[in-house]
C-alpha cells in the first residue's frame, strides 16, 4: 500500500454535486424562460449551457484542489481554490471512522467517511465521497489495525459479535407504533409548497371538497375521512421507520460498537465504548406497556441521531437491552432497589401541571362561557401528578446513580459515577416552601430536554445525596 | 428550611459594588432610551411619563434593590477536592465541581471588577448544562490560590 501520497476523492463526486445543485438551478428556469421572450430562445439555451459548463468547471476545480493524505502519524485534508485550508489530524487523536451512504452515493458505490476526533459531530473532518472499498481501507488504516487485506475483503473481516438486530418483521412492527399525524401535516405542508410553484388551484379544490362534504355530510363519510387520515398516519410511520431502521444491526468488537441501518441512506456508525457516558432505557406510552424498550447511549460529542444520543436498540425486549448494556460494561438497571422521591413531588407536580390548565380555561371562560367546560380537563394533569411519585425513583448503586421518571412515557437512567461532571442542588421558591430540593446531575454530551435529575426530595436528603455523589465521583 | 451541604463563606463586599455599578449602567441605558421613546410618542401616550416611569421603576430595581439580594446569596467553599458555589435569590442553586472533573481554569477581571478589587474564577468542565461554573467576587489572590491548588491536583492526577 503506497500511502503518504495525496489522493483525491472519487470523480463521481463532481456528478453528485451537480445533481444535488440541480433543484436550485431548475428554480431559475422560469426566470430564464421569461427572459426568453426578449432575447430569443436560442440565446437563453446557450446562456444556460454556458452557466452549466461554468458550474461544472468550478465543481471540478474544487474537486481537483481537494486532496487527502495519510502519513505515518497524521491524516491531512487539504482543500479550497482561493482560500486554501489544510487540516491535519494526528492519528492518535482519531477516535473512530464512520461511513455513511446516501442514496445517490450508493448508485455510484461511494461512501462518505467521517473521521471522529471527539470534537462533536459538527466539526469532524469528512471525505465526501470515496469508493466503499477505499472507505473501509481508510478506516482500517486510521485505526492502525493491520491492513492485511486492503480493498479485497473489506466488510467480512471486521464483523464482531452480533449483539442486536431487527428483522423486517420487527422493523414493520416498530413502524406501526411510530404512527404519526405530524407526517400528515408535513405532507400537506409539502402540497401547499408545491401549490405555490405549479399554481395548482388548491383553494378552489378545497372549496369544491368543502361543498361536497357539506352536501354529503353524514356520519359515514366523517368516519371514512377520519379512517383515511389514520391509515395515512400509519403508512407514514411505517415508511419512515422502514427507511431509517431497515436492516438494523449492532455488533461489538474490540471496545467498539458498530451500528448499520437504513434503506435508502445506509449509515454505519461506530461508537467507542470509552466514550459512552450513560445509558437511557425509554419505554414509550403504548409500546412500552407491551414490553418494548429503546436503548440509547449518551456519548462524548453527542450524536446525529434525532434524540442527540446514539440509538443502540430502538425497539427491543428487556433481555436484548440488558445484553447491550452488559456489552458496554455498564451496570444493569435495578428498578426494585430504588426509592421514591418525597410526597411533596405529587403536590408540586399537581400545581405545576394543573394550575396552567386551570388558569387558561378560567380566563378563556370569562370571554366565552362555553370554555368553562375546559375546567373538566383539570383532573387529567392532576391525576397524572398523583402517579408521578410512584414513577419517579432514584438510587445510588454500586457503580452508578440510577433514576427513573415519567408516567406515560418512562425513562430509566443509568449514570456511572465516573460520568458525572458536576452536581447542583436547586430549590425554587415553591420548593423552599415545601422543604424540597432537586438534585441535578450534569454529564458530558447531553442534548435535548431530558436529564437524569432527581426532582423533589426532602432538602436534608438532597444535601446528603449531593455529598454522597461527590464522594463517589 | 435551609440546606447545608457544606458551610459557605460569603463573597467580597467589592462584588456588591460591581453589581450595583453594572445594574446602574443597564438602568441608565434603559432610562435614556425610555426618555427618547417618551418624547417621540408623547402624543399617543394615555398618561404622560408612562414609559419613562416604568423604566425608572425597573432601573431602581436593577441598580438599587436587586444587587444586595443577589449578592447576599452568593457563597463558596473550597475543600481541596471540590469547589462549592451557591447563588440565586429566587431559585437557590448549590453547585459542586469535583476538582478531578475540571478541564481548565480561567481567572478573569472586567473593568468594574478591577476597580473594586475582585476577580472571577471560572472552572470549565466537560458537562453540558454547567460547562462553566463561575465564582465571582473573590480577591485575585484567593482566585489564584484556588486555581493553583486545582492545577496541582489535576496535574498530579494526570
Amino acid at each position: 500500500m503506497s500511502d503518504g501520497e495525496a489522493r483525491r476523492v472519487h470523480p463521481a463526486t463532481i456528478a453528485i454535486g451537480l445533481v444535488k445543485s440541480a433543484p436550485s438551478t431548475l428554480l431559475a428556469l422560469p426566470a430564464m424562460l421569461a427572459f426568453g421572450g426578449e432575447f430569443g430562445i436560442v440565446k437563453v439555451v446557450l446562456l444556460t449551457l454556458v452557466g452549466l459548463a461554468a458550474m461544472a468547471f468550478f465543481t471540478w476545480l474544487g474537486w481537483w484542489h481537494a486532496t487527502y493524505r495519510l502519513t505515518d502519524d497524521e491524516f491531512v485534508i487539504e482543500g479550497g481554490v482561493l482560500h486554501r485550508s489544510r487540516r491535519s489530524i494526528p492519528l492518535e487523536r482519531v477516535q473512530d471512522v464512520s461511513i455513511e451512504q446516501k442514496p445517490l452515493a450508493r448508485l455510484f458505490g461511494l461512501a462518505l467517511v467521517r473521521i471522529e476526533t471527539g470534537g462533536g459531530d459538527k466539526d469532524e473532518a469528512t471525505l465526501d465521497s470515496v469508493t466503499l472499498a477505499e472507505a473501509h481501507r481508510l478506516r482500517l488504516a486510521l485505526r492502525r489495525a493491520p491492513v492485511a487485506a486492503s480493498a479485497e475483503a473489506p466488510v467480512e473481516a471486521e464483523v464482531g459479535q452480533r449483539l442486536f438486530a431487527m428483522s423486517l418483521g420487527r422493523v414493520l412492527l416498530y413502524g406501526l407504533f411510530n404512527f404519526s399525524l405530524v407526517w400528515l401535516a408535513a405532507i400537506f405542508a409539502g402540497l401547499q409548497a408545491i401549490d405555490g410553484v405549479v399554481e395548482f388551484d388548491w383553494q378552489e379544490l378545497v372549496g369544491i371538497a368543502g361543498r361536497e362534504v357539506r352536501s354529503h355530510l353524514t356520519l359515514a363519510t366523517g368516519v371514512t375521512v377520519l379512517g383515511l387520515a389514520l391509515v395515512l398516519g400509519v403508512v407514514a410511520g411505517l415508511v419512515r421507520t422502514l427507511a431509517r431502521e431497515y436492516g438494523f444491526r449492532l455488533d461489538a468488537r474490540d471496545g467498539r460498537f458498530r451500528r448499520i441501518r437504513g434503506l435508502l441512506t445506509r449509515s454505519e456508525v461506530v461508537i467507542v465504548k470509552a466514550r459512552i457516558q450513560l445509558a437511557l432505557v425509554h419505554r414509550r406510552t403504548v409500546s412500552g406497556r407491551l414490553g418494548w424498550r429503546s436503548l440509547e447511549f449518551q456519548t462524548l460529542g453527542g450524536s446525529d441521531d434525532s434524540s442527540g444520543r446514539q440509538e443502540m436498540a430502538p425497539f427491543a425486549r428487556d433481555d436484548e437491552v440488558e445484553r447491550v448494556i452488559a456489552a458496554a460494561g455498564l451496570p444493569q438497571f435495578e428498578a426494585d432497589a430504588l426509592t421514591p422521591v418525597s410526597r411533596g413531588h405529587v403536590l408540586r407536580a399537581a400545581l405545576r401541571h394543573g394550575l396552567p390548565v386551570l388558569a387558561v380555561f378560567a380566563v378563556a371562560g370569562a370571554f366565552l362561557p362555553l370554555l368553562w367546560l375546559g375546567l373538566l380537563l383539570v383532573p387529567v394533569p392532576v391525576g397524572l401528578a398523583l402517579l408521578q411519585r410512584r414513577r419517579h425513583r432514584y438510587g445510588l448503586r454500586e457503580t452508578s446513580a440510577q433514576v427513573t421518571r415519567g408516567v406515560l412515557s418512562q425513562r430509566d437512567w443509568i449514570v456511572p459515577y465516573s460520568a458525572i461532571q458536576t452536581i447542583s442542588v436547586r430549590r425554587s421558591w415553591l420548593q423552599r416552601r415545601l422543604g424540597l430540593a432537586t438534585v441535578a446531575i450534569d454529564s458530558a454530551g447531553a442534548k435535548g430536554w431530558h436529564r437524569p435529575d432527581i426532582a423533589d426530595v426532602a432538602a436534608p436528603i438532597a444535601a446528603e445525596l449531593a455529598r454522597e455523589l461527590v464522594a463517589r465521583v | 428550611m435551609s440546606l447545608t451541604i457544606v458551610p459557605l463563606q460569603p463573597i467580597e463586599r467589592g462584588q456588591l459594588y460591581v453589581m450595583h455599578a453594572r445594574g446602574a449602567v443597564t438602568a441608565f441605558v434603559l432610562i435614556v432610551s425610555a426618555i427618547i421613546a417618551e418624547v417621540v410618542f408623547a402624543d399617543e401616550l394615555p398618561v404622560r411619563g408612562a414609559i419613562a416611569g416604568a423604566a425608572l421603576l425597573v432601573g431602581i430595581w436593577l441598580a438599587v434593590i436587586a444587587p444586595p439580594r443577589r449578592w447576599r446569596h452568593w457563597g463558596y467553599a473550597f475543600t481541596g477536592s471540590e469547589l462549592h458555589v451557591g447563588y440565586g435569590w429566587w431559585t437557590r442553586v448549590h453547585t459542586i465541581v469535583p476538582v478531578v472533573r475540571v478541564q481548565h481554569i480561567d481567572v478573569a477581571q472586567g473593568p468594574f471588577e478591577r476597580g473594586f478589587g475582585v476577580a472571577r474564577l471560572m472552572l470549565h468542565t466537560a458537562g453540558t448544562d454547567e460547562t462553566v461554573v463561575i465564582l465571582p467576587g473573590v480577591t485575585r489572590a484567593t482566585a489564584e490560590e484556588i486555581r493553583d491548588a486545582i492545577r496541582e491536583r489535576i496535574g498530579s492526577a494526570a
